[in-house]
């Protein structure tokens, strides 16, 4: 009992940064802009996070460094795509490994050291409480953070004004234009708040579930995955929580696998998330292809089980939108 | 509210859509903008809708310019337009439609709103359905619902009658009348359906060419109306076609055919086509004839029965070995499914035609361009082209000699002489008996051209006519489900 | 246009690039706390300094240009082809593997078995992105990215594991091929003339197949506009697979070089990153295959001059990819300014 407590305890913390993560970019694809860049962004905000919590002795500003930094990425990703109209994925992508790359220069001098973490919270009446008590009574602030903002997300997403506008401006930009909503400024924003969250998972990997920095930091690949969700996911705040909780506790089993079985090479823990991603992605998008089609046709069982599963996008998104070009 | 265009003039590239329009509104009137397809009809009610900015000249507003303008400023002053294709989000709820950019309520709010306006019109909406599920005609009657709540005090409708039942559109005119009597509400009514015009509007402003060409007031007549929107001569559309004797044999044949396209299927269609024959098909958009086209060409699924084709089984074989045997299709999204945008037309005369199995059907690019009367340079590439050169490029990459083809929307956003000119190339095809199958949604362009008519309804196939036996009207009704279908 | 104007605006272009990026990296090195001008001294000298220096960047050129040039194939569809990184690993890897049976040495003529067995490694790599791409829409960027990780994993399992030196597994990789079967390099210089002749056939091969070939035209068709190139007959989705099995080739040709070429060995950074390096040369480039030699050039000049950072400035040699990243950042913006200039312009 108890040890399953700790182990779902384990999973919404290794599951809180892929969770912010994903929330993040699930938001800038709604509004229609892909902010590829994510798994340089989340590097470069853990460093960040880190470098600024040694220097000032205070991981909360570390934290608000990471923040900073997903805003700034996030913002450079807004200028030359949406509002310059480069492509996004290109500039998401050299992003990319420019955030890398620099989080790898810059951070050189904090490798391998000891540095503040972010406290553990402890609830005081649930705390104690049998079961439930060790896996949210006791947790880090940035795992309170996720569940929070998940469900924030999800009522803001689907039940208020400004939701309805996001998902608008993410579908048919020229309608909401037509309709008086102000489509490019919302791109803008909802890339920034996005890439806020991705800087906050960044800081979540250095200063509370994988502390520290170091070449690698252990968040490589994150990003990616994270990215991955969104679509498994759906472009839903919860689907896409709960695709990064199956991924969080594929990293727990491997450990609880590594530990039985020490014959398997180490590799093959590391490296199992992204066949499943690949799998993921087939499961979600196959039931588009004609090969498919004609399978379900003959098996319409088959068709039923996966039509939970597909996915629509965001019709406009990674579309380029500006007024003038209706001239 | 009293609405004055003063030389307004709109050019995109070198075309000239709207060329020193003058043109006063008043409030309380129905007005009906008249012309033919790309006469600038659309592009003026645009620009009074905030959504284009005009070239030159500009728009009083109570005597005021407007300035910075753009639709949620044009939605603000009480100018709403109702598009021809809905703009809107056919991936939201129907409530969430209403409530975009409308005013602040809350969900309940919101509901019971939307509930009383189209009860008092007696509009059938279910608030929770996604729009994209929806007819166009109820779409539109959702956007109306829409304007109406915002107040708009100019309405303007695109040519709003293309996608609803008669019964839908005498209600829609009632409306009409109701806001401009009693409401003072100005309503500007594009089409370019004389009948429509004399029925509702009170006014008459005729457009030719992007130019103004009359304002008269009621009664209309009709000659007369045609002359201005025409020009003085209207050219006779080719005899020879409604006479045209076919004595051959079906080529290709359906039998209980099923076809699964993206959206939906179409179900159980039997039919056979004759050499040398045209065939019109008439439906409101959604219906089948996208699929019909489609699974005709290879590119769709055949789920369910034969398609018989010279004597031989074709269903489940590759597009490729229907476009082999000549079948072949032309969407209508030339640019965005027909072309490479930016590639040069001699490109895509190299990619249309590989030199291992030209043979003797293969003209040379340059008389290619020459036969088509394309004007363009070899180098140019395919963005650069206006529809009507696009059109004629699509059908210049069609080998000569070949059995069956297909198109959808063959002249849709030409101008009059394109139309005109495709026509005259699709019927000497047909003389060379190859069959041909296109779809539109001018019902004029399908009595004119086409040898029988299917009409569909619902996802069906539900009428098969010879062309001389229907009118224009009886299709429009079956279209809309109305009567019986023989 | 006047082609003079023309020049003039590109050269324009640039320089304002140059500019920025300057201005940028300059930026980076104060805040990190070097020395701006001793860093770019150290930078430009590590790989131009002598003719040794050269060669070392040249033997970095190769690689570059290679998967440059697989990547036109690969963008000429439309294909992001981020695997490309797994696609020069699996050609080493068997590469690698084709060579373990001769580890007492051979003829020359071997090498020509394990550069092909590098080709169709990476084909193979690319071939499963294009396949879950063609036939199960999962688009290429995560297909790729995710097998370029299941390469890492292969490598350092076979390093660990099957393929481990006798007595000690360590991240320095396998055990060296035997001297006979290394490429014969410049008489005292790390630079092999085959690699350097492979690479310029593989950028004249590929400038010739887009520019005067049916198929190169036609994988621009599909990435123009899939639906037509459909309706034209031309098969989109076996054109996608073919320039995926190319660039694959090309890519596991250049890991296949690093392996007797370069390292003579397999090891677990054997792709150097050089496959995302290329995808930014490629999109500096714009895509148009003249400048691809010259800025594999300037690229490889940086990963080279970088190596001396750490032992000379204490500082990380991910600095050359930090200007890469710069640079191409630059363009876009520059770019997208100008685009943005001329609308305004246009409206007025």
């Amino acid at each position: 009992m108890d040890f399953l407590a700790l182990t779902i305890a384990g999973i919404l913390s290794a599951g809180a940064p892929l969770v912010l993560a994903t929330l993040g970019e699930t938001l800038t694809e709604r509004a229609g802009v892909i902010n590829l860049s994510l798994d340089g962004t989340v590097l470069l905000a853990a460093m960040t996070g880190f470098a600024v919590a040694l220097i000032s002795g205070n991981p909360w500003w570390g934290l608000v460094g990471s923040v900073g930094v997903g805003v700034a990425t996030a913002s450079i990703l807004a200028l030359v795509g949406p509002v310059l109209g480069r492509s996004q994925l290109a500039v998401g992508f050299i992003l990319t490994l420019f955030c890398r790359d620099l989080a790898y220069f810059l951070g050189h001098p904090y490798a391998r050291k000891f540095g503040p973490e972010l406290p553990v919270w402890s609830i005081p009446g649930i705390r104690n409480l049998p079961f439930i008590g060790p896996i949210i009574g006791y947790q880090s602030p940035v795992v309170y953070l996720s569940l929070a903002l998940t469900f924030f997300f999800w009522w803001w997403l689907f039940s208020t004004r400004s939701g309805l506008e996001l998902r608008a401006v993410g579908e048919e930009p020229w309608a909401a234009f037509a309709r008086g909503i102000k489509v490019q400024r919302l791109r803008i924003v909802y890339t920034l708040i996005g890439g806020a969250l991705v800087g906050l998972a960044g800081g979540a990997f250095s200063l509370a579930v994988k502390p520290g920095w170091g070449r690698p930091q252990g968040a490589e690949g994150a990003g990616w995955i994270a990215l991955a969700i969104v679509i498994f996911g759906g472009w839903h705040p919860l689907r896409g929580a709960l695709g990064a909780y199956l991924f969080a506790t594929l990293q727990v089993l491997g450990i609880y696998l590594q530990e039985l079985f020490p014959g398997l090479p180490a590799v093959l823990f590391q490296v199992a998330p992204f066949p499943v991603m690949i799998l993921t992605l087939l499961l979600v998008n196959m039931g588009r292809t004609g090969w498919f089609k004609d399978l379900a046709f003959r098996y319409p069982g088959l068709k039923r089980w996966l039509i939970r599963w597909q996915v629509t996008a965001p019709a406009a998104l990674g579309l380029d939108f500006r007024p003038e070009k209706e001239t | 509210m009293h609405v004055e265009f003063q030389d307004i003039h709109k050019y995109y590239g070198r075309v000239r859509a709207n060329e020193g329009i003058d043109l006063t509104l008043e409030p309380g009137r129905i007005y009906g903008l008249l012309g033919e397809n790309g006469a600038g009809k659309s592009t003026l009610m645009r620009m009074l809708a905030g959504h284009i900015e005009p070239t030159r000249g500009r728009i009083l507003f109570d005597g005021k310019p407007s300035r910075g303008f753009n639709p949620s400023r044009a939605l603000a002053l009480g100018v709403g337009m109702l598009y021809q294709d809905p703009l809107d989000f056919p991936a939201l709820k129907v409530w969430e439609n209403f409530r975009l950019g409308g005013t602040k309520r809350d969900r309940r709010d919101t509901l019971s709103r939307l509930q009383k306006l189209a009860d008092r019109f007696h509009f059938r909406l279910s608030p929770e359905e996604k729009v994209g599920e929806l007819t166009v005609g109820e779409r539109q009657q959702l956007e109306l619902l829409r304007l109406l709540d915002l107040g708009a005090k100019v309405l303007i409708l695109d040519e709003p009658t293309t996608g609803i039942s008669v019964k839908q559109k005498e209600m829609l005119f009632t409306t009409m009348r109701q806001l401009a009597r009693d409401k003072g509400r100005t309503i500007v009514f594009v089409t370019h359906k004389l009948a429509e015009v004399e029925e509702l509007c009170q006014e008459v402003i005729v457009l030719r060419r992007g130019k103004l060409t009359a304002k008269l007031p009621a009664p209309f007549r009709p000659d007369e109306l045609i002359k201005l929107m025409f020009g003085a001569k209207q050219e006779e559309p080719e005899e020879d076609q409604h006479r045209h004797n076919l004595v051959e044999e079906n080529f290709i044949q359906l039998e209980q055919v099923q076809l699964l396209g993206e959206k939906y299927t179409l179900r159980d269609v039997s039919l056979g086509i004759r050499p040398g024959e045209i065939l019109g098909l008439a439906g409101l958009e959604g219906n089948g004839q996208e699929l019909l086209l489609r699974g005709l060409a290879g590119l769709v699924r055949v789920m369910k029965g034969r398609l018989i084709f010279d004597g031989e089984e074709f269903q489940g074989r590759p597009y490729l070995e229907f476009r082999r045997s000549g079948i072949h299709f032309l969407p209508a999204a030339r640019l965005e499914h027909g072309l490479f945008p930016d590639l040069s037309l001699n490109e895509h005369f190299r990619l249309a035609f590989p030199p291992h199995n030209g043979g003797r059907h293969k003209l040379s690019p340059e008389e290619g361009m020459k036969a088509f009367s394309i004007q363009a340079k070899l180098s140019t590439s395919a963005r650069a082209l206006s529809g009507g050169n696009q059109q004629r490029l699509l059908l210049a990459l069609i080998p000569r000699q070949i059995r069956l083809l297909l198109l959808e929307h063959p002249t849709r956003g030409l101008d009059h002489g394109s139309g005109q000119q495709v026509w005259s190339h699709l019927r000497e095809r047909c003389r060379q008996s190859t069959a041909l199958v296109f779809s539109s949604a001018d019902l004029d362009e399908i009595k004119d051209n086409s040898h029988r008519v299917l009409i569909f309804y619902n996802r069906r196939l539900i009428a098969d006519r010879p062309t001389f036996s229907i009118s224009v009207e009886e299709m429009g009704r079956l279209m809309a489900g109305e009567g019986r279908a023989v | 246009m006047l082609p003079a104007a023309r020049l003039g605006l590109s050269l324009g272009r640039l320089a304002a690039s140059l500019f920025l990026s300057l201005v940028f990296t300059t930026l980076i090195l104060l805040i990190a706390g070097a020395p701006p001008i001793d860093t770019f001294i150290i930078l430009f000298a590590g790989g131009l300094g002598s003719v040794a220096k050269l060669a070392q960047t040249m033997s970095v050129w190769i690689p570059l240009v290679l998967c440059s040039s697989a990547l036109l194939l690969a963008f000429a569809p439309g294909l992001w082809n981020i695997g490309i990184e797994g696609q020069i690993i699996l050609g080493a890897i068997f590469a690698t593997g084709f060579l373990r049976p001769f580890a007492e040495g051979g003829s020359p003529l071997i090498l020509v078995g394990a550069l092909l067995a590098g080709m169709i490694g990476g084909s193979l790599w690319a071939y499963i992105a294009g396949v879950l791409k063609t036939w199960g829409r999962v688009h290429e960027i995560f297909g790729g990215l995710g097998l370029n990780f299941v390469a890492l994993g292969l490598t350092l399992w076979l390093i660990f594991g099957p393929w481990r030196r006798p007595g000690v597994a360590s991240m320095s990789g396998t055990e060296p091929l035997h001297p006979s079967l290394w490429l014969q390099e410049f008489k005292g210089l790390s630079l092999n003339p085959v690699s350097l002749a492979l690479a310029l056939v593989a950028i004249g091969l590929v400038i010739y197949l887009l520019r005067s070939t049916r198929w190169g035209l036609s994988l621009k068709a599909v990435g123009q506009n899939p639906d037509a190139a459909l309706l034209f007959g031309l098969k989109p989705n076996k054109r996608i697979l073919e320039s995926m099995l190319a660039c694959g080739a090309l890519a596991g040709l250049a890991g296949a070089l690093q392996v007797v070429g370069v390292y003579h060995r397999l090891l677990p950074a054997i792709s150097s990153n050089y496959g995302y390096t290329a995808l930014l040369v490629t999109m500096l480039a714009s895509f148009r295959p003249q400048l691809i030699p010259p800025i594999c050039f300037f690229f490889a000049l940086l990963n080279v001059g970088s190596i001396q950072l750490p032992l000379q400035l204490k500082l990380d040699s991910s600095l050359s990819g930090v200007i890469q990243g710069v640079l191409v950042l630059s363009v876009f913006l520059v770019h997208g300014l100008e685009g943005r200039f001329r609308l305004g312009r246009k409206k007025e």
